[in-house]
């Protein structure tokens, strides 16, 4: 506290409990003036409660934070707002009904009863142009791809002239150029003098943006505000990672330290295609985007990825392989069996798996023991009125969860109280068995931290090993070229290229956008 | 175990608590509540007689009460149990009244069904509003009920009515002797035999068939089971079906036991009593009977109360109530606690 202009952000001591669990531990940092600022760590290394902590969303059990030399009051959403600290969520929040300029309008918290649509729109259409972003502010928050809505959270969060903004996890949703843009605008603003706080979870786009870097692991602080100069990619990942049993180039891929190279190739070559689409369209019907003639092929042995940025079909691939989406024009053949009219039981016993995009709704049932979570595959292979010996069924889930490595206490235990990786591993318990010949794997490692990350690809590498096919759904890239032996890109319901490794990130990135490569 | 233990827990706590309040209600009333309580336990199991009573009124109560929670284990929340019962109760006299003249073990076994068929067509319409449409299942039976009450007024002043009757209470003709299954006493061992058998089958299906663990998830978790490929579309409906069936199967007993004719307006707070045992039973087989035990046993105090003590039956409506609201309104905070208690010996031997 030598310095006579006090830091812009300071956080002491904060310790934050959620019953047992202990998300951040006693972490100190200052964050100075006008400087982009980078928090890394893995999943669940406390990064987002953090971020919460300095938006005042969370109210932490010890500790002070200070915003310009003022102590801020703890846990108030508005005191903070009021000294000019915002946050853009990792999951968007603007209402989608609202237009941009009503969004904008709300955010300002200083609108009167009566206001004018025109009014509102030429208000906002100057501070929209000031942040250069290009969109006409009648549009509806839910009509906007995932980078303008992005763009628009920004300037939400600029309403009010903050000058600390918090971004939490900016880049998840986002393609490669779209995250280069975002890093160009958190640029201009710090040029404006704002105080930008990252948080970030691949090392190369700390590189890439950051003016220092603090580094969170298991909610303790392992570095503070580090200058980058001072710093390697591998000293950053070290810190990150503190020691993990996952092979290199799977590390690299986990930290994001360097792109991977694809790491080990497809098995077979020339069998029968498990899967084959043909020309798939879908009914439109409000879950995301319809296909537009889809056609892919799946032979057993090859982990086929596909990229794209979120909202481009991905959720209906998904769905129309499943059966739970209308199907408009082509067919879809299971195992050289014409499936297209056919239910998901019908297909599951052809050998299909599912890995669900959402792991808490649509994997398991959060409240519901995890014995029945395991067994329903089992029970829904025969006749629902046969009889059942509960007590066998139990150690069957047992003897299956060890197997996988699930930590738990009881297989009466409520599947709601284990931790991500743990849920996740009792979904591929389930699905990832002998007879599960093609496995859709949809986002299977959103927020798992690394050692979970490394096992969830082992285990996809291991099916493929065995022989099935694997389509595996991601926004990461990373984890795509890791382990993709091919990889398709959709854009706006269609599949728009294929590539086969060695995967060149310039082609992939275009491809995500439309642009021409 | 552990959780089985905290819910017999739970509920016990919540009876407690309505019993309580009950006794404040009593002395502000100007009863002596120590009174009152002692009168309702001597009319529901104390007196002679009073236990083959309150089976008397727990049997109905059960058969009712099990396919209410089946319903609700399937995550629908299907509170027309009243209008199923009158409807099973309708369509049972119905064939009765057919069929008269046949021997009585053609005339009673049909009616039986007839009445499980009335009780579960009552059922099919909201359960096909709810699966194909969305529409609210808890307005619709709510709505039915009604609609059965004004039906059953309707065949008992109207197609059914007994010619012979005295005009105080509208009703059907009565069933002949060799018909009825049980004297006006209500107890009978065809009657226990009846609910013994829906017990079992009821138990076998929620616990030991793919069905009930399937259905339980189901009703945690649609979305899930979707996912798996189940057709969530016919658990439901088979759930509504079930829950219709049985409590037009306790209605079809009413008429061919202790009633022995279709009586306008009989019972009128039965579906609702089935619903608030099925949820402080938390939708077990074995809870319900024991709930059914204890509210059945109600039902016969408040018979008793006025007649032998002196005192008002409107006592027990005011327990019943009282057991409602902190059923239904049980407390994250009351959980919690619970959930601490029981939780301070297994915290021990947590695994990392």
């Amino acid at each position: 506290m030598t310095d006579s202009i006090p830091p812009a952000l300071v956080c002491r001591d904060i310790t934050v409990r959620f019953g047992d669990f202990v998300a951040l531990s006693d972490v100190n940092l200052s964050f100075e003036r006008g400087c982009i600022h980078a928090v890394v760590g893995q999943n669940g290394a406390g990064k987002t409660t953090f971020a919460r902590v300095a938006a005042g969303l969370i109210r932490p059990d010890a500790g002070a934070v200070a915003i310009d030399g003022q102590p801020m009051p703890l846990g108030k959403v508005r005191e903070a707002r009021r000294l000019g600290v915002e946050l853009v969520h990792q999951s968007f929040a603007l209402p989608p009904s609202f237009s941009i300029a009503e969004a904008m309008e709300f955010g300002a918290e200083r609108f009167g009863p009566v206001f004018s649509a025109r009014g509102l729109v030429n208000r906002w259409r100057s501070h929209l142009e000031a942040l250069d972003i290009d969109v006409d502010p009648r549009k509806s928050i839910r009509d906007l791809p995932v980078e303008t809505q992005q763009s628009v959270e920004i300037a939400r969060a600029m309403v009010s002239d903050a000058s600390i903004l918090i971004l939490d996890e900016p880049t998840a949703v986002l393609s490669p150029t779209g995250a280069e843009a975002l890093f160009e605008r958190v640029r201009r603003l710090k040029k404006n003098g704002v105080t930008v706080i990252l948080v970030l979870h691949k090392i190369r786009e700390v590189l890439a943006v950051a003016d220092t870097v603090s580094v969170l692991r298991g909610g303790r602080l392992v570095a503070a505000t580090q200058p980058m100069a001072s710093l390697s990619a591998s000293a950053i990942a070290d810190m990150i990672v503190g020691g993990t049993s996952a092979n290199d180039d799977d590390a690299n891929a986990l930290v994001g330290a360097e792109r991977p190279r694809h790491a080990s190739a497809a098995t077979t070559g020339a069998t029968a295609a498990i899967l084959q689409l043909d020309g798939v369209s879908t009914l439109a019907d409000g879950e995301g985007p319809p296909l537009d003639d889809v056609s892919l092929e799946l032979r057993p042995g090859e982990i086929v990825g596909v990229a794209g940025v979120e909202g481009n079909g991905q959720k209906t691939l998904v769905r129309v392989i499943a059966g739970l989406a209308g199907l408009g024009r082509g067919g879809i053949e299971l195992a050289g069996i014409d499936v297209s009219a056919a239910d998901l039981a019908e297909r599951r016993r052809l050998g299909l798996s599912i890995i669900p995009f959402e792991r808490n709704s649509e994997g398991l049932s959060l409240n519901s023991s995890l014995w029945e979570n395991w067994s329903i595959r089992s029970l829904l292979s025969g006749r629902l009125l046969r009889p059942i010996r509960p007590g066998a069924l139990r150690e069957q889930s047992d003897a299956a969860l060890k197997r996988w490595d699930v930590r738990y206490r009881s297989s009466e235990q409520r599947a709601g109280s284990l931790s991500g990786g743990n849920a996740q591993k009792l979904i591929f318990a389930r699905e990832v068995h002998d007879g599960a010949r093609l496995i859709i794997a949809a986002q299977p490692t959103r927020g798992l931290d690394i050692g979970a990350t490394a096992f969830v690809w082992q285990a996809l590498r291991d099916a493929r090993d065995r022989g099935a096919a694997v389509l595996l759904i991601s926004s990461d890239l990373d984890e795509l070229f890791d382990i993709s032996d091919r990889l398709v890109v959709m854009l706006s319901g269609r599949i728009v290229a294929d590539y086969r490794p060695p995967y060149a990130l310039g082609a992939v990135g275009a491809a995500m956008t439309g642009a021409e490569a | 175990m552990n959780s089985n233990f905290i819910t017999i827990l739970r509920a016990a706590v919540f009876v407690v608590l309505a019993l309580a309040l009950c006794g404040v209600i009593f002395e502000f009333a100007g009863y002596s509540a120590p009174a009152m309580f002692t009168s309702i336990a001597e009319g529901a199991f104390l007196r002679s007689g009073g236990l083959t009573q309150s089976l008397r009124w727990a049997i109905p109560l059960f058969i009712t009460a099990v396919g209410v929670g089946l319903s609700f284990r399937c995550g629908f929340f299907n509170i027309g149990a009243q209008g199923q019962f009158y409807a099973g109760a309708i369509a049972a006299t119905c064939a009765a009244t057919w069929l008269d003249g046949a021997p009585a073990l053609v005339l009673v076994p049909l009616s039986l069904v007839a009445g499980m068929a009335g009780g579960a067509l009552w059922a099919l319409w909201p359960g096909l509003l709810r699966l194909r449409s969305g529409t609210d299942e808890t307005i619709t039976t709510l709505m039915g009920n009604f609609l059965a009450t004004l039906l059953l007024i309707y065949v008992t002043t109207g197609p059914l009515k007994d010619p012979s009757g005295s005009g105080q209470q509208s009703s059907s003709r009565p069933l002949a002797a060799a018909y009825r299954i049980s004297n006006s006493l209500g107890l009978s061992p065809t009657i226990i035999a009846v609910a013994v058998v829906v017990g079992v089958l009821m138990w076998l299906l929620v616990n030991r068939s793919a069905f009930g663990v399937v259905a339980s998830l189901a009703g945690r978790n649609p979305v899930m089971v979707r996912w798996q490929g189940a057709k969530v579309w016919w658990l439901g409906l088979s759930s509504f079906l079930l829950a219709g069936g049985l409590a037009g199967l306790a209605g079809t007993l009413e008429v061919f036991g202790p009633n022995g004719r279709l009586v306008g307006g009989f019972l009128p707070a039965h579906g609702f009593t089935a619903t608030l045992i099925a949820l402080v039973a938390n939708l077990s087989v074995g809870g319900t009977a024991a709930a059914a035990l204890f509210f059945g046993g109600l039902a016969s105090a408040a018979l008793y109360l006025p007649i032998m003590a002196g005192l008002p039956s409107a006592a027990i409506d005011i327990i019943n109530a009282a057991i409602a609201l902190f059923i239904t309104a049980r407390s994250a905070r009351v959980d919690r606690v619970l959930g601490r208690l029981t939780g301070l010996a297994s915290s021990r031997g947590k695994a990392p």
